[in-house]
């Protein structure tokens, strides 16, 4: 297990030097120049110039990169042009909040997903399973802007219950929690349905009846356990792209975190933003696969996580 | 059974797990927390986040509308948009129009408890034209004499400002300049102090320091901004305790807010005019604003087919702007008749731009123009392609193939200003409230692209005049040099010229004294009260 979380440690740094610079040559390739967004009208191109010189616009791509890989490792990652701050000190205020928002999102569709797309498999055929079917899919293809604005519409405006945006506390986490979870949740049953109807006629699952185990048994701790490897693998993937930043929700809301972060520096091409957010998403994104490994190990000992299967 | 019990019992465990994770997170991050609202305080919304509050490089409206309530200069502007005192209780100008003798206030204190002085707005002053400020508004200062060469590091102080003693500040201009006043209305021209911003470096953007009615108190980054009332301001009380900008990128969600009284002035989103001006509850409390700005369809004038004057008339001939006014945009502004706007104009308006589009299909047909192909640059901001669609079937039925080029403002923006585009769609809002503001940066041939002239228009005699006005000592000199050259200018149509675009507010009932200024820095937050 150590050697497998090391040997996935190591593969980051090329991962991310290779992130670095797919990053670093698709933001130069885009059309627009941040030093026109920077200095507004009007400023004479002397000091256009001059700024970006400042900012090493100037200079060849391949130096522009080198300067920003060294900076990099020491431990930085520059300041936004505009806001003159450090990236990284910006990073550790709106990541908290991103994580926040994730955790929230992944608190109800987890439970909510698994409940329902197995209560769905275990009554297949049935009324209840094509109401939470039907209902899945009507979750899976509802965009997020219009279940917020929605929700927005209900909860904050009519019934006056829960602030419509702002970042904060409970009370401010939980709209856009709920919308950024009704996907996943729509999702989560769908992943949990197939699953436990995959596992739900295999041969151990007679095994263990024909033992005489108690139903209730079979169905949670036989069943459930073999059927959660896909489960875990879409939580792992969605808990992931959450901690990336959701710009839509994060908008809506008015949630400070990484993604609407993200888009205003895709929109300023504020690249020392664009390329800190993208880096600390890789190596988030990175970090949760490596933790889902570790739980397919837990939850089903045929996987190897050193690699071979047995 | 339909759930198995294992399942319920599962179930709650987890509810109970959630409840706990939840508080501790809310727990945890209260500190990041947009808050409960604070007593006397008045909320406003801003869409984004400030880039920076330092007067030296602020660029964005945004943060010119925050400064104006944190710092001061010399002088201001009235709500007649005349240069009154402001720091400056009083000036002379020479005769030549080249020396501005200013004499201070005395007991001005920034909000460290220091009094202001002359040596400051000196300092303040070259700042904003040294290389390490990286200020984008040394165009603000470059008049003064001597600035250039300060600028290139040539010399060490700057020959045109000179302080006498604490309180008299002289400047002097390489030439006459006749909107110079107006500038130093600006931020660039705020005084800020020097121990301060030497103590923040590159900080002081995020810990501004002046002498304005409000002093910063907490600026949460793309969440709110806190200004507190500055008991110490040398021109009145606030009536307030302090201002909350929140910032709420989302229209719909700004109304939300505002709909709840978690906001008490909103900018109506052009969507939402209708319905707040038909609402009885919200009729009267709606403040309009006629303001500074030109909405106009740019022609790129140095290439094919845009070259051709002809070509210009007749697409301005084939729109129907008062129909798009009226019917599309609601009247939310004034019919344009030339560049300059409607308030700042002194002299009659050019003769108008004609809807004709039988004269305009016969100037295509005529000059074998028919079916030319367009390449028309727009923002992807859904109510410009919504008047872009417009524009583009007003040409196509004058024989003209139209194609709409979407850019987000960052691209747009590069390639209108490398003139990539045949034609566009963009505005221009004043700095400063002068018809020099809206002749010189946008027509003047020396500020092709970026500086302002995006239809790289160049006509020697209308530089000729604006030059003549910039120089002018008399206003009324200045004024039929102006006016002359804005016939030129709407004779030769480089541009369709829209609309001046008014702007709307709506206040809850129970905020009173608000006022709403054509420029940002006429808001010092003073008058509003409950």
């Amino acid at each position: 297990m150590k050697i497998f979380i090391i040997r996935k440690i190591v593969l980051l740094l090329p991962l991310l030097f290779g992130i670095t610079l797919i990053t670093f040559s698709l933001t130069k390739a885009l059309p627009g120049d941040p030093v026109y967004s920077m200095v507004g009208e009007r400023t004479n191109p002397e000091i256009i110039a001059k700024i970006r010189k400042e900012i090493g616009a100037d200079k060849g791509i391949v130096r522009q990169y080198i300067g920003y890989v060294s900076l990099l490792a020491q431990g930085e990652m520059g300041r936004s042009y505009y806001t003159q701050r450090k990236v990284l000190d910006d990073i550790m205020i709106k990541f908290p909040n991103t994580l926040k928002l994730a955790l929230g999102a992944m608190l109800i569709a987890v439970p909510f997903g698994i409940l329902l797309g197995f209560l769905s498999a275990l009554k297949k055929n049935s009324v209840i399973d094509a109401l939470i079917s039907s209902t899945s899919i009507v979750g899976l293809s509802i965009p997020v802007f219009w279940s917020g604005l929605i929700l927005m519409f209900f909860l904050s405006l009519k019934a006056r219950l829960l602030p419509p945006s702002g970042t904060g506390g409970l009370r401010y986490l939980i709209l856009p929690s709920v919308t950024l979870a009704l996907p996943a949740l729509a999702t989560l049953v769908r992943v949990t349905r197939v699953s436990v109807l995959d596992v739900i006629d295999l041969p151990f699952v007679k095994t263990a009846r024909a033992k005489g185990i108690r139903d209730i048994r079979v169905r949670t701790v036989h069943i459930m356990k073999n059927a959660l490897i896909p489960i875990v693998t879409v939580i792992g993937l969605d808990f992931g792209s959450y901690l990336s930043g959701a710009v839509l929700t994060e908008t809506i809301f008015g949630w400070d975190g990484i993604g609407r972060f993200t888009m205003e520096g895709i929109l300023k091409r504020d690249y020392p933003v664009i390329m800190g957010c993208i880096i600390i998403s890789t190596l988030v994104f990175v970090l949760m696969n490596l933790l889902v490994d570790i739980i397919y190990h837990f939850i089903d000992p045929r996987v190897r996580i050193h690699g071979t299967a047995r | 059974m339909l759930i198995p019990e294992i399942l319920v019992r599962a179930f709650l465990k987890w509810v109970v797990v959630v409840t706990a994770l939840s508080l501790s997170v809310a727990l945890s991050f209260h500190a990041c927390s947009t808050g409960a609202r604070r007593n006397g305080y008045v909320y406003y919304r801003l869409t984004a986040n400030p880039t920076t509050l330092d007067p030296a490089l602020i660029v964005d409206v945004t943060g010119g509308f925050i400064s104006a309530k944190i710092f001061n200069g010399l002088v201001k502007m009235d709500e007649n948009l005349n240069v009154a005192p402001d720091i400056a209780e009083k000036w002379d100008i020479s005769e030549a129009g080249t020396m501005y003798t200013f004499r201070l206030r005395k007991h001005v204190y920034f909000s460290n408890n220091r009094e202001v002085t002359s040596h400051d707005f000196k300092y303040s002053f070259e700042r904003i034209l040294t290389a390490e400020s990286r200020s984008p508004n040394t165009w603000v200062l470059e008049k003064i004499f001597g600035a250039r060469r300060f600028m290139a590091g040539k010399t060490k102080d700057l020959a045109g400002i000179e302080t006498t003693d604490r309180y008299t500040l002289k400047i002097r201009l390489e030439k006459p300049f006749s909107p110079f006043l107006n500038l130093l209305t600006m931020t660039a021209a705020y005084v800020v102090p020097e121990e301060e911003v030497t103590k923040w470096g590159d900080d002081f953007s995020s810990h501004p320091v002046g002498t304005g009615p409000f002093v910063l108190k907490e600026w949460k980054h793309n969440n709110q901004v806190v200004l507190e009332r500055n008991d110490n301001y040398y021109n009145g009380e606030p009536r307030t305790k302090g201002i909350v900008y929140r910032i709420i990128p989302e229209d719909l969600t700004a109304v939300t807010e505002f709909e709840l009284g978690n906001l008490d002035v909103l900018t109506i989103p052009a969507y939402e005019y209708s319905r707040y001006k038909n609402s009885s509850k919200w009729r009267n409390l709606i403040s309009s604003m006629r303001g500074l700005n030109i909405y106009y369809l740019g022609f790129n004038c140095s290439r094919p087919p845009f070259n051709d004057i002809n070509f210009r008339k007749a697409v301005s001939y084939a729109i129907d702007r008062e129909k798009i006014l009226s019917t599309f945009y609601e009247n939310r502004g004034r019919l344009a008749e030339g560049p300059v706007p409607d308030m700042l104009r002194k002299w009659p308006p050019p003769s108008k731009q004609v809807y004709d589009p039988e004269r305009a299909k016969g100037i295509i047909e005529s000059h074998g123009l028919k079916n030319t192909v367009i390449q028309f640059y727009v923002t992807s901001d859904q109510e410009v392609v919504d008047i872009a669609e417009i524009i583009q079937s007003y040409l196509k039925k004058a024989g003209l193939q139209v194609r709409i080029k979407q850019l987000e403002w960052s691209g747009y923006k590069s390639a209108i200003n490398n003139g990539e585009a045949d034609m566009f769609w963009i505005s221009w809002w004043a700095d400063y409230p002068d018809p020099e503001n809206f002749l010189f940066p946008l027509f003047h041939s020396s500020n092709h692209g970026a500086p302002g002239n995006r239809s790289r228009y160049t006509n020697k005699i209308v530089d000729g005049l604006i030059e003549a006005g910039q120089t002018a000592v008399d206003p009324s000199a200045r004024d039929s040099y102006y006016m002359a050259g804005e016939r030129i200018i709407a004779s030769e149509s480089p541009w369709v010229f829209f609309w001046h675009k008014t702007d709307f507010t709506v206040r809850q009932p129970y905020v009173k004294n608000y006022n709403i200024y054509p420029i940002y820095s006429m808001d010092t937050g003073l008058e509003v009260s409950f």
